[in-house]
């Protein structure tokens, strides 16, 4: 009886020790997390405006008056670019890691002119960019990433159904591309 | 004879079948730790950070939403009524007040997994801050129910029990600590049934 209840115990406690490693292993290995959906759309370095039923990857969007576009850019050979402009009454930007991390966000408020114009670069980028700074990016906001891949994430919103046409031109004319000098 | 592998075998039954059950029912059960909440309104304002505890970042690597970022907005999601009742969409609540300071809001009414529910398009099923209709100290009432309201109508056309979700834009709430003295919306039973 005695030895029962010892094993009862040892797995209890062996199942603490597991619940502890699953919590902590679990967010490498779902293969449906926010990162790995966003590299399904199979985009690299453009936006890609979501709908409003779940497509393949089972991104969609999910607020009825924010309409949503993703990019999944790496950073490894250069700077990551994003801009976007036009009238919409709210937009905002936010920048992941691979782990889905926020490294950066904004909205037209925080921006210059309320024109999105943000350059992504990793610390040593940063440095030869602020040494020598290009005359494009005179205006533009320097985000430091540590992680050499993520994803952006642009929302813009559309209050009254008469907005779709101006939010849905804004999501297609926004870039997310590399900076090239 | 048998009786050290049985022991064994025990130990390792519990330890596996447990520790997979409670890992999983963690997940399910909880979005995280810090949460702030405010009357029955629920908000995880570091979920997509870097501080965000284990159990944040396993949950939203197992759910693969995209969140909002600081400085773009703030989900609050209630599962239940002023008085600590499950939402059910055979009701109607009434959602009366204020919201804290933000540029935008929205409110819809989702289901257990956080999904919107769309009655169809001839039905009105989200409302946000341009479209509500406001008292005269831009207070607001708003009517989710399964019958026809006259004024903000959130319409419900689905059993069993839902979830609200009122998401701030642009709202320095994301960014403070002093949340609990926020006000937000009251969310009162008014009825259920056709009554």
């Amino acid at each position: 009886m005695r030895s029962v209840l010892f094993a009862s115990i040892l797995g209890l406690v062996g199942a603490a020790l597991l619940h502890i490693v699953i919590v902590l292993v679990l967010p490498q290995f779902t293969g449906r997390d926010a990162y790995t959906r966003v590299l399904g759309l199979l985009e690299m370095d453009s936006f890609f405006s979501l709908t409003s039923t779940p497509g393949p990857t089972g991104l969609s969007n999910v607020d009825p008056y924010l309409r949503t576009a993703v990019c999944s850019f790496s950073i490894a050979d250069g700077p990551a670019r994003f801009l976007a402009s036009g009238s919409v009454p709210f937009w905002s930007l936010a920048v992941f890691d691979s782990s889905s991390n926020e490294v950066f966000s904004m909205n037209d408020h925080t921006a210059v002119n309320g024109r999105l114009d943000l350059v992504v670069a990793t610390p040593i980028q940063l440095v030869e960019l602020r040494k020598a700074p290009p005359e494009a990016l005179a205006q533009s906001i320097m985000v430091e990433m540590k992680e050499e891949d993520g994803y952006a994430v642009l929302r813009a919103m559309a209050p009254l159904d008469s907005f779709e046409d101006q939010v849905r031109n804004f999501l297609a004319e926004s870039s997310c591309e590399p900076f090239r000098r | 004879m048998f009786r050290i592998p049985l022991l064994a075998a025990l130990a390792l039954a519990i330890a596996f079948g447990g520790g997979i059950a409670s890992a999983v029912w963690a997940l399910k059960a909880t979005v995280g730790f810090g949460a702030i909440s405010i009357g029955p309104w629920v908000a995880f304002p570091e979920a997509q950070t870097d501080k965000a505890d284990p159990y944040a970042k396993a949950h939203r690597a197992r759910a693969g939403e995209l969140l909002y970022g600081g400085a773009e907005g703030l989900m609050f999601m209630a599962q239940v009524d002023d008085k600590g009742d499950k939402l059910s969409a055979a009701c109607s609540y009434d959602v009366t007040g204020l919201t804290p300071q933000a540029r935008f809001w929205t409110l819809y009414a989702a289901n257990a997994d956080g999904v919107p529910l769309r009655p169809g398009s001839d039905l009105p099923w989200a409302i946000n801050s341009w479209t509500v209709l406001r008292a005269e100290d831009s207070s607001f009432s708003i009517h989710v129910s399964p019958n026809a309201k006259p004024d903000n109508w959130v319409a419900l056309r689905h059993s069993g029990t839902f979830r609200l979700i009122l998401t701030l834009l642009d709202t320095p709430t994301a960014g403070s600590s002093g949340l609990i003295d926020l006000a937000m919306p009251k969310v009162v039973k008014t009825g259920c049934g056709d009554a």
